[in-house]
């Protein structure tokens, strides 16, 4: 990764774990109504792991996804991201955080109807601070290629299939390089063959030295990951390292 | 869009028509000299009817208009006979409204003659079967050709064409084109009447002055009282004047405008509408993609700015397309009525185009920018979760 990915100022340097959370609780409230998701949630991920978030439909994966990629606020505890608390950040330094250190692949994707792959894919790089606007064009192109879209970079991301868009929201994630990636249930939607596609795209991300946080409930796909948190009613009830047990290159050229 | 181009486009197209209308309205009034006075028979006036049956449709006779000349303060007394009957010179038929007058009657009308004469005082002694024909006439019996010398018949009567008259076109929302008019002598030579349907005239000055004397004079020769109040509810006749009928067309004039900024402003109302719905429509898309914008780290003053922009910009270019409609379609409509209508002139008007194209830009801006910025408040998960 180019280090003008990665300005340190504002964090505790490197030493400090990436993410961090202490009796983390979230709550939402819809007219008064106190739905409790989350419950002390305490969990440490460095820089380079491979974590694969599983459990039950509502059973809160995606709140907590939204939470360590600042999407979403907590309602009590502690995040710290690189030592520093997420509640400390005021709203530029959250634009920025979000525009240079994490990128997410979202459950429902998330383009842009009317644009191209292209434009959708460089979305990112015009809030970023760092990268300057002569790489965007060959940033975008080589994300798109790392996705096998190449072919449809004019494409509007209305005419595309559903392992297709998945395929455009993780070139979009990947474009800015970030050292975090989150990615909700990226193959919740596609058919295996799709599916093994995008494990190995974020496979080479990881072993390219990016820190990946993905939401399953697939025990076969959580089984690229090298790490499993089990989620339950808003509970961690199990968190394991595990040795990979599936390599997504291999599976793909199973397949063909 | 389309919101903004309808609303637009509707300001645009009607303040432009009330424009033209108004313009009617206002040539109409420009036409006769303000000094020129009509005297009818009846309390009614012309709006009684011209039918013998209303009460004194023989008020005002000949003796009385010879009497009128004695009064200073009018000029060009012309008694009006109306003639019933047809026009017809060879297999053409007309159906004019055929009038016999004196030749002070061209004078109070400020007509003009594009061939031939006017009938003289010497047509008048001798009773000539000579005839003035209106533009109308002449092309539909005669097809432009030359008129004058042609012989025509009139109820049944063979005249002479003397004339033909410059076209005039509408006086008071009425054609005065198709009118024929012969010496009042060969005219109550032919009806046998003693009365006039009408006389006009001329202010010489003051028109109020001129107004008084008449109603004097005719109420001295006809006895009539005056009721304690002033009114004239005891005359047997009745005085107008192009000024007065100029001051109910101002008010009509007025009211046209009224009408108008109504109309405008019901155009603007319904566009703003418009546009406010499109705009609230796009709030869900909108919202979403502010959500996703700042996932990925757009800060809240680079969403405002994109909104803002983006927002003027739609408005303009569709504000553009409907003033390019509401002209056209404008365009249209006068091309259309002009060939009924040649008072009927296309019209636009500024002032309005400005409004609309305003009102559009600070809709757009209000109901584009407003739920943005509410948007960019949001965490992005909320912002992406809207619904
Ligand atoms: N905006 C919200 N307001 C209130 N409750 C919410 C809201 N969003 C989520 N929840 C609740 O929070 C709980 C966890 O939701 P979450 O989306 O995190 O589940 P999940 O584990 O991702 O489920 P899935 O596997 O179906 O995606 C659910 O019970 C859900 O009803
Ligand atoms: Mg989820």
């Amino acid at each position: 990764m180019s280090s003008q990915n990665n300005p340190t100022n504002g964090f505790n340097g490197e030493d400090s774990p990436l993410i961090q959370t202490k009796n983390l609780y979230k709550s939402y409230f819809n007219e008064g109504l106190e739905t409790k998701v989350l419950f002390d949630i305490n969990l440490t991920i460095n820089k380079g792991e491979f974590v694969a978030i599983m459990g039950p439909s509502g059973s809160g994966k995606s709140t907590l996804m939204h939470i360590l990629g600042f999407l979403d606020n907590h309602t009590e505890g502690e995040y710290e991201f690189h030592g520093k608390a997420a509640r400390t950040m005021d709203e530029d330094m959250l634009a920025k955080v979000r525009a240079t250190r994490v990128s997410f692949v979202f459950q429902a994707f998330n383009l842009l109807p009317r644009a191209s792959i292209y434009q959708n894919v460089m979305l990112p790089l015009i809030y970023h601070p760092i990268i300057p606007a002569e790489e965007r064009d060959s940033r975008v192109n080589k994300a798109i290629e790392s996705v096998d879209l190449t072919d449809r970079t004019n494409f509007l991301s209305n005419q595309l299939s559903g392992g297709q868009k998945q395929r455009v929201a993780i070139a979009r994630a990947l474009v800015t390089e970030p050292e975090l990636i989150f990615a909700d249930e990226p193959t919740g939607n596609l058919d295996s063959a799709s599916g093994i596609q995008v494990m190995k795209v974020l496979q080479d991300l990881h072993d390219s030295g990016h820190t990946i946080i993905l939401v399953t409930h697939e025990q076969s796909t959580a089984e690229h990951a090298d790490r499993i948190i089990e989620l339950f009613d808003g509970r961690i009830t199990r968190d394991t390292e595990e040795f990979k047990t599936r390599w997504a290159v291999d599976e793909d050229k199973l397949m063909k | 869009m389309l919101g903004i181009i309808i609303g637009v486009g509707a300001v645009v197209l009607m303040t432009g028509v009330g424009k033209s209308v108004e313009g009617v309205i206002l040539g109409q009034i420009d036409f006769m000299g303000p000094q020129t006075m009509a005297l009818f028979p009846g309390n009614e006036g012309p709006e009684g009817g011209n039918s013998s049956m209303r009460p004194d449709f023989d008020a005002i006779t000949f003796s009385d208009t010879e009497a009128l000349k004695t009064l200073t303060t009018v000029k060009y007394i012309a008694p009006v006979v109306f003639v019933p009957g047809n026009a017809v010179y060879g297999r053409e038929e007309t159906d004019p409204r055929i009038a016999g007058s004196t030749p002070e009657y061209y004078l109070n009308q400020n007509i003009e003659v594009t061939e031939g004469r006017f009938h003289d005082q010497k047509d008048e002694e001798a009773s000539n079967s000579v005839v003035v024909i209106g533009s109308d006439i002449a092309e539909d019996l005669f097809f432009n050709q030359s008129a004058v010398g042609k012989r025509m018949e009139l109820a049944n009567k063979k005249f002479t064409v003397i004339g033909v008259l410059k076209p005039v076109g509408m006086v008071f929302f009425q054609n005065v084109d198709d009118r024929i008019i012969m010496p009042l002598s060969t005219a109550v030579a032919m009806t046998g009447r003693t009365y006039a349907d009408m006389v006009s005239m001329q202010a010489v000055d003051d028109f109020d002055i001129a107004f008084e004397d008449v109603r004097a004079l005719l109420r001295q020769r006809h006895g009539i009282t005056v009721p304690e109040d002033g009114s004239t509810d005891n005359d047997d006749f009745l005085v107008r004047s192009a000024a007065q009928a100029e001051e109910i067309l101002g008010t009509v004039s007025i009211s046209l405008t009224v009408f108008i900024t109504l109309i405008a402003g019901i155009s603007l109302f319904v566009g703003g509408i418009g546009i406010m719905n499109i705009m609230l429509v796009s709030v869900t898309e909108r919202t979403r993609e502010i959500g996703l914008r700042k996932a990925i780290g757009a800060k809240r003053k680079d969403i405002l700015l994109q909104i803002l922009l983006e927002s003027v910009f739609l408005t303009l270019i569709g504000g553009c397309i409907g003033i390019v409609l509401g002209i056209g379609l404008d365009f249209l409509i006068s091309a259309a009525v002009n060939k009924v209508l040649s008072e009927y002139q296309f019209a636009i008007s500024i002032g309005a185009i400005f409004l609309a194209l305003a009102m559009a830009t600070v809709t757009g801006i209000v109901f584009g920018v407003y739920p943005a910025k509410k948007a960019s408040e949001l965490s992005p998960i909320e912002a992406l979760r809207y619904e």
